[in-house]
């Protein structure tokens, strides 16, 4: 693969797991939920998107499709745990990302069972790699701004306040009148959508979708990205998934150049594991901070503060 | 089909007996530090890597690798408790920061046994005599395993009940605070309990290493089901586990037998243990808790 390709390949895959960042930022950034499971619904985006595919469906109404299955899933599963702890969600969604790749592996029938099942790509063959990758970048950059959007405006709207308020103190949150389930129901829900757009995306980029695609490793690398970018700053999880992305393309490359005395694909495991641990202990709030909340009162009180010391001064 | 069901029984005693003496650690410090600790997964593992080492590479036996395998896992798991999660209490670091810390813990012991060991799966030379009981087909590896099991429940529930050490875990694991104006030295309650909870997860991973094989996902491969056991039986609670373990690995055992008569793959004995969890939290997240003594 030459170096241009190398590129936009890499530049693909940051925009996919970008999404899922932002996705997972959206939940545990804002919302303060523990999803250990993200994979499950990436899962669920990744293999609707084949299996209607399959039948005919145009690529949007696949994408789309994925979503709201991915969406339906993120409430079914968080229902029972969203009133407990957050420990208790994290065991149970970790648990439904399992039984699915145990699905998937078993059931030969609905989608290959363990060598997967083919994805026609939405781009015709254009007779160059390049194209090919170029159409993606567009297509995957497409759905990564409209996602970007919409969490952006959520972070500054009253929803996205609320939803810091409950992460911050829920029974506080609750005491003015903000029902904490639902909103926590509403930012799985819309997680999860995001998460299965993204697998959508992906499945048709590799052009198959097989279960071992979708090992707990997928979460805890998104994990990484937020953790690392900055929870609570949209712009934060994106550079945490192009961090991610260019380090792990890096280990691979090294591979080829260096000697090392550790098996690379371990060591790269190891180094994450060491990463994510020094973050916790010594940078818990990431590379990037928490986003101040921008609104218009807000701006308002700003500038007057600064008008009346400005007619001080004269 | 003529179903054995005193083997089913048998069996469901056999899983039980892994479960508990894999759940009993993590029920403990999870009790204690208030987070579950994902990486008890991979002290699993590391045990039974530990005991494959002693036992067949430098070939000392049985006894020997369970007791290097229970110190080794039992000084590492304070080892690694001093090193992260205490840091991280003492910052007040969130129950969400310390789930993904052992999750990283996981990840970096798991690959390092990867890179020691590789990923090719490894098995135990040591052949077991297998023997017909009446109907029962047995193994002296289950054999020990129940035993193993019966041991640690009288062992323990005389360390809990009767040593002050024991009294001290029930009592910080119920009140922190009111432990520690009384005069207990919280963080080393806390230090025993992960040693002791790791130690065991070592014990647990040679078993079932010995009974399957041993590779770096040896321990995930039955981490739900331990999770399952510790919340139906009530997260911190040493006799509610043993309940669980048992009711667990009868509602897995009578599973395949139903599993077969459906013509499904048994692969899914991990999807009625799921259940099993996602009910206990719907109609009781407190778990079997209530019907024993908090302990």
């Amino acid at each position: 693969m030459g170096p241009l390709l190398y590129v936009c390949d890499l530049i693909v895959y940051i925009g996919i797991f970008g999404i899922v960042s932002l996705s997972l930022n959206l939940e545990f950034g804002f919302a303060g939920l523990a999803n250990f499971g993200k994979v499950a619904f990436f899962l669920i985006g990744a293999y609707t998107y084949a299996l209607l595919s399959q039948i005919g469906l145009p690529f949007y109404l696949c994408l789309i499709a994925g979503a709201l299955i991915s969406a339906i899933f993120g409430l079914l599963i968080s229902l029972p745990a969203l009133r407990l702890r957050s420990d208790y969600l994290a065991i149970a969604v970790l648990a439904f990302g399992e039984i699915l790749r145990l699905i998937m592996k078993s059931e030969k029938w609905l989608a290959g069972g363990n060598w997967g099942i083919a994805v026609s790509p939405i781009f015709p063959w254009m007779g160059s790699h390049l194209i090919y990758r170029l159409e993606n970048i567009a297509l995957v950059g497409f759905c990564l701004v409209i996602c970007f959007l919409v969490v952006q405006l959520l972070a500054n709207s009253p929803y996205g306040r609320a939803m810091r308020a409950i992460r911050e103190d829920e029974v506080a949150a609750e005491a003015l009148g903000k029902d904490r389930a639902k909103f926590k129901a509403q930012a799985l829900m819309l997680g999860s959508a995001m998460a299965g757009v993204a697998g959508g995306l992906y499945a048709q980029y590799l052009q198959y979708a097989l279960p071992g695609m979708f090992m707990p490793m997928i979460t805890f690398t998104v994990w990484i990205m937020v953790l690392l970018g900055g929870p609570a700053n949209n712009w934060g999880a994106l550079l945490g998934a192009a961090l991610v992305q260019i380090f792990d393309r890096g280990t691979n490359i090294a591979k080829d150049y260096f000697t090392l005395p550790i098996d690379p694909s371990n060591l790269q495991y190891i180094l994450f594991g060491v990463l994510i641990i020094l973050v916790l202990l010594y940078r818990p709030q990431g590379l990037l901070k928490e986003s101040k909340v921008k609104t218009k009162a807000l701006r308002l009180a700003h500038n007057g503060r600064s008008a009346v010391k400005n007619k001080g001064s004269q | 089909m003529a179903i054995n069901w005193a083997q089913v029984l048998f069996n469901s005693a056999i899983t039980g007996s892994l479960y508990l003496v894999a759940a009993v650690g993590l029920t403990l410090t999870y009790g204690l530090s208030k987070f579950p600790n994902f990486a008890h997964a991979e002290f699993i593992t590391l045990g039974a890597f530990i005991g494959y080492l002693v036992a067949e590479q430098l070939g000392l036996g049985w006894p020997l690798a369970l007791l290097v395998a229970f110190l080794f896992n039992g000084l590492l798991g304070v080892l690694c408790y001093r090193g992260i999660f205490q840091p991280l209490a003492k910052r007040g670091s969130s129950i969400i920061h310390l789930m993904v810390a052992s999750i990283a813990l996981g990840f970096i012991l798991r690959h390092s046994i990867g890179a020691i060991w590789t990923w090719k799966p490894l098995y135990f030379t040591a052949t077991w005599s297998a023997f017909d009981f009446g109907p029962l087909r047995i193994s002296g590896l289950w054999l020990w395993l129940i035993f193993a099991a019966l041991a640690l429940s009288v062992a323990m529930h005389l360390l809990l009940m009767n040593t002050k050490i024991g009294k001290a875990i029930r009592a910080t694991s119920s009140n922190p605070e009111l432990a520690l104006a009384s005069g207990i030295n919280v963080n080393r309650v806390i230090w025993i309990t992960w040693f002791i909870g790791a130690g065991l997860a070592a014990v647990a991973g040679i078993f079932r290493g010995a009974d399957t094989q041993i590779w770096p996902m040896t321990g995930w491969d039955i981490i739900l089901p331990i999770f399952a056991v510790v919340i139906l039986g009530g997260i911190g609670n040493f006799y509610g586990a043993i309940a669980a373990a048992f009711i667990i690995g009868l509602a897995e055992n009578i599973g395949v037998v139903g599993l077969i008569a459906l013509g499904l793959s048994t692969q899914y004995r991990i999807g009625i243990v799921f259940l099993i969890l996602i009910i206990t939290l719907i109609v009781k997240p407190q778990g079997l808790a209530m019907l024993f003594r908090r302990a």
